[in-house]
């Protein structure tokens, strides 16, 4: 599955990571080969035809400012090991909170009954490491070069530009939060993969008061980025300035008005509307349960000429982005829509095999606690041709969402709706009032036919997207260029 | 298929317990004026079915420590799953050693005993054995039982994408340097369907329905749960839109409590001092219908969120929010209350890895005289909203506005399916515009509604 390996560790020393500073202990300390083999062995033990060792330790920390106080700094670490076998479409998953032996083989044992047969060949397994060349490289990654001090002084530097900003402002919470994981992932097929990975987070929230208007604004900085990232591509205080500048112009923004009609979708978080939209449809587990309606769209058009959408791994600093996924497959940028045309999914291990098809770098989990599901990473529309002002000049009346908040859709029947936190008024191909409490919704069976324009300045947003499923959490990136669609059904209380 | 439920008993109460006051005891040697120590640890079960066949079995045991100090005023948290003696002093001295980065604050506390309060005598029914001894291959058959059912409802339900059925058991003990220990131990059980109903166009049309129990015989028949699902599906075929209108709209228990739930931060204490709550500055005032009472009950028989003690140890207590209409109170933990200069509610929420936070433990509006029938014989015109999408509220203005799917209302009875509108309006006007309360109210979860109907939203349409 990982192109040009076939390495024994044992003959090549530790597995490569991708910086030497650590923040968590080297975890083949905590995890031996052997030990994963005999997990391995044991998991199998009733016939079960895959078995998986996922080991974890991850230290997350967080300095909070409210109301001018550092109110609490915290620091947490979570380190275990999850098994999982799997025998046919089925899927036997138990872990252990910790590295004690005894604790892990009874996981083993546990995981490994999902299946009712005898033990398979006895042959020990030769390990591979999967040779995955990073897609970018941190030297000096934040959370490990971030110490405490130059962590608060980051976010009381976020904190006076918010509440410099505009004497309406009235209160302000500014967050730290970091997380450094290290994990090692080995498979019963000889796959042996491991990896560090970091990710910071940069939050300010900001509430304007005048007389009974009351607005908060948020905006964010971050991903999987160096200590320099804040000082030279997203400083605390442009964080801070947009959080507090959205407050301050929805104190003066009215309701939207109900009905449907054309949608402008500023780039970068407006990506959120594709991976809602269209990309969770595209995720392997739905297609082979053919839950989603793309499982028999394969060659057909599903969006509108022009429009090309990718989920990639390798978009450098963004927090969706990694070496290798939670099962060992190096990560990669898969076409899902070229030109319109339903090209590709998006498949874990499981699927994968159980489709005949090859991991796509898609499989993730939450943690050591979860067994992997086939989720996106940085899922994006590409750039088109045309300027981003072209796509309002002609539009009459519609709305122009500049920040949208959270989005959901239901992948069986594909309702989706989106949070548009600031919005303007177009009037005669002119941005005019700011809009607020705008919700778009939709199906998303059709809602990539309905873009009648796409501009060229792509924007990825890296910075601060989770994504939800079946009560799993993942860093995602989402993306586009501004987008238009010719009708959406947006909601409000103007009609 | 063997039973894979470990026989191993869960960690004894007592045991939780010493390793709280042990790490307590840890954080003061490594200098921590005060301290507090949560101890958790949990165990679940969960089957998936699929096909008739198990999809995923999945066993998890978590055991994990959190630990708050306050030096010089200042606090530090920490929290680990490591928990040998070596690690615990390691986390000590650095929760110490965060601490010094926070700023000192007055209002950072601990309860003592006395100001814990006693919890009620009241036996709680939190945890039946029952839920434990029931074998996994019961489970096993109750997921597969759900899909089973679904599908045998209506030839139109052609899939499940997921039937689910979760056992769990857990204990918490809570120890400080004030002298306050508490411990207490909970089950619960859950099943869950999503059925699926073919409609036009290839497009598929989903039923929900779930349902979370602590006693096992207070959870419905499998059949009971499947067949609501497959009916709420069936029923979304052939939805469409309507046009744009401002219309009475009746709320599903469901929905009503989604609301609630989303609703339930203007009543933190947190949000009011901070003033990002909608109600800052309305205690006392009237806020709702005379006909809304909305309760946050923490020592509910058998309920779901119930406890005897909140996150930090204090007794809890049946909270009224809204009383027929009024603003009657908001809710605190330690922090807040001191900043407020007042009580402890007995509102603070945590897991072992969080500081405490304002939250609550069962909420619910009390239900009404009418029956859902007749609530919606009250509308001529008008929307039966049952689902909804995720993201609609805005937590500091209390504006709703959501992507909903129901019914439309034509002469106090139900018409035909809709869906791709939206349900818009501020939750002052919904509050004030309630216009009846079902007797409807089930005990679904930890956020429960009866039906209601508000007077008047807006609904967004593409017609």
């Amino acid at each position: 599955m990982e192109a040009g390996v076939a390495l024994d560790p044992a003959a090549h020393g530790e597995p490569m990571t991708t910086t030497a500073l650590r923040a968590t202990p080297d975890l083949a300390t905590l995890l031996s080969r052997e030990l994963v083999a005999e997990l391995l062995t044991l998991a199998r033990s009733k016939g079960a035809e895959l078995a998986e060792v996922y080991g974890e330790y991850t230290v997350h920390t967080s300095f909070s400012l409210e109301e001018d106080r550092l109110k609490t700094t915290a620091y947490s670490v979570a380190q275990g090991v999850g098994v999982r076998a799997i025998t046919g479409e089925q899927t036997g998953y138990a872990y252990a909170d910790g590295f004690a032996p005894d604790d892990l083989r009874e996981a083993a044992r546990v995981a490994g009954r999902i299946a009712s047969g005898a033990a398979g060949n006895g042959k020990p397994i030769a390990f591979r490491v999967v040779q995955a060349p990073p897609p970018f490289t941190l030297e000096r990654p934040a959370p490990i070069a971030l110490d405490e001090q130059a962590s608060v002084a980051l976010i009381q530097r976020a904190n006076h530009t918010a509440r410099a900003h505009d004497g309406r402002i009235h209160e302000v919470t500014v967050s730290l939060a970091d997380a450094s994981k290290s994990f090692i992932v080995a498979n019963s097929d000889g796959v042996w993969a491991d990896d560090r990975q970091y990710l910071s987070r940069l939050t300010v929230t900001a509430l304007a008061l005048d007389g009974d208007q009351r607005q908060q604004g948020f905006a964010a900085g971050g991903g999987s980025v160096d200590a320099g990232y804040f000082d030279a591509v997203r400083t605390p205080e442009a964080i801070a300035a947009d959080a507090a500048g959205s407050a301050i112009t929805l104190l003066g923004a009215r309701e939207p008005e109900a009905g449907a009609y054309p949608v402008v979708v500023s780039p970068g978080w407006g990506g959120v509307m594709v991976h809602e939209c269209f990309g969770h449809s595209m995720e392997g587990d739905t297609i082979r349960k053919h839950t989603s309606i793309r499982a028999s769209q394969l060659g057909q058009q599903v969006a509108a000429k022009g429009v090309t959408i990718v989920d990639s791994g390798i978009v450098p600093y963004s927090r969706g982005s990694f070496r290798v996924d939670d099962e060992g497959t190096q990560a990669r940028r898969t076409v899902l829509v070229d030109d319109g045309i339903l090209v590709g999914y998006m498949w874990d291990l499981l699927n994968a095999r159980l489709t005949g098809n090859e991991p796509s770098g898609n499989g993730r989990r939450n943690s050591f606690r979860d067994f992997p599901l086939c989720r996106m990473t940085n899922t994006y529309i590409e750039a088109g041709p045309l300027a981003p002002a072209a796509l309002i000049a002609d539009v009459t009346r519609g709305l122009y969402c500049k920040s949208l908040g959270g989005g959901s859709v239901n992948p069986a029947d594909g309702n989706f709706s989106f949070q548009v936190t600031e919005a303007w008024q177009i009037e005669n191909g002119a941005l005019t009032v700011p809009v607020r409490n705008a919700t778009l919704t939709g199906n998303g069976n059709d809602a990539m036919l309905k873009i009648d324009a796409v501009a060229g300045d792509l924007e990825i947003d890296g910075t601060t997207g989770s994504c939800g499923k079946d009560g799993q959490w993942k860093p995602v990136g989402v993306g586009q260029p501004t987008v238009r669609f010719r009708e959406i059904i947006v909601g409000g209380t103007a009609t | 298929m063997n039973d894979p439920q470990t026989s191993e008993p869960i960690a004894p109460p007592a045991a939780l317990e010493a390793l709280a006051a042990d790490a307590v005891e840890r954080a003061r040697r490594a200098g921590a004026d005060a301290a507090e120590a949560v101890v958790q640890s949990s165990r679940a079960f969960t089957v998936c079915a699929s096909n008739a066949q198990i999809e995923s079995l999945k066993q998890s045991a978590t055991r994990g420590l959190g630990l708050r100090v306050i030096v010089g005023g200042a606090q530090g948290f920490v929290s680990s799953t490591d928990l040998s003696p070596a690690a615990l002093d390691d986390l000590a001295r650095r929760a110490v050693a965060l601490a010094r980065f926070s700023t000192p604050d007055p209002a950072n506390a601990m309860p003592g005993p006395l100001e814990a309060g006693t919890p009620a005598a009241l036996d709680l029914a939190l945890y039946d054995s029952a839920v434990l001894a029931l074998p996994a291959d019961d489970k096993i058959a109750m997921a597969i039982e759900l899909e089973r059912v679904a599908l045998a409802f209506d030839p139109r339900i052609t899939r499940v994408d997921r039937t689910r059925v979760t056992s769990r058991d857990g204990t918490t003990a809570l120890a400080n340097s004030l002298g306050l220990t508490r411990v207490s131990s909970g089950t619960a059980i859950s099943a869950s369907i999503v059925a699926l109903a073919d409609d036009r166009d290839g497009k598929q049309q989903t039923g929900y329905y779930g349902i979370t129990r602590r006693w096992l015989r207070e959870l419905p028949a499998m059949e009971e749960i499947a067949r609501e699902a497959a009916r709420r599906a069936v029923e979304r075929i052939g939805a469409r839109t309507v046009p744009s209108a401002r219309v009475p709209v009746v709320m599903h228990p469901d929905v009503a409590a989604s609301w609630i739930s989303e609703m339930h931060d203007a009543w933190s204490g947190e949000s009011v001092i901070k003033k990002e709550s909608w109600l800052t500055d309305r205690l006392g005032q009237a806020i709702a219908s005379p006909l809304v009472t909305l309760v946050d009950d923490g020592r509910l028989p058998g309920g779901v969120g119930s406890g005897p003690w909140d996150g930090e140890g204090v007794a809890t207590r049946r909270n009224v929010l809204i009383d027929r209409g009024t603003c009657a109170m908001f809710l605190y933990d330690i922090y807040h209350a001191r900043r407020a200069g007042t009580r402890s509610t007995g509102s603070a929420v945590r897991g072992y890895s969080s500081v405490p936070g304002i939250g609550y433990h069962n909420l619910y509006i009390e239900p009404g005289a009418e029956s859902p029938d007749a609530i919606l014989k009250k509308v001529d015109r008008g929307f039966y909203m049952d689902d909804q999408g995720s993201f609609g509220f805005n937590s500091v203005t209390g504006d709703y506005s959501f992507q909903a799917a129901g019914f439309w209302i034509e002469g106090g009875a139900k018409t035909y399916p809709v869906d791709g509108i939206t349900v818009a309006s501020n939750s002052l006007d919904m509050l004030k515009n309630v216009a009846a309360v079902g007797n409807d109210l089930k005990w679904d979860g930890d956020v429960v509604s009866p039906t209601l109907l508000i007077g008047e939203m807006t609904v967004s349409g593409g017609g």
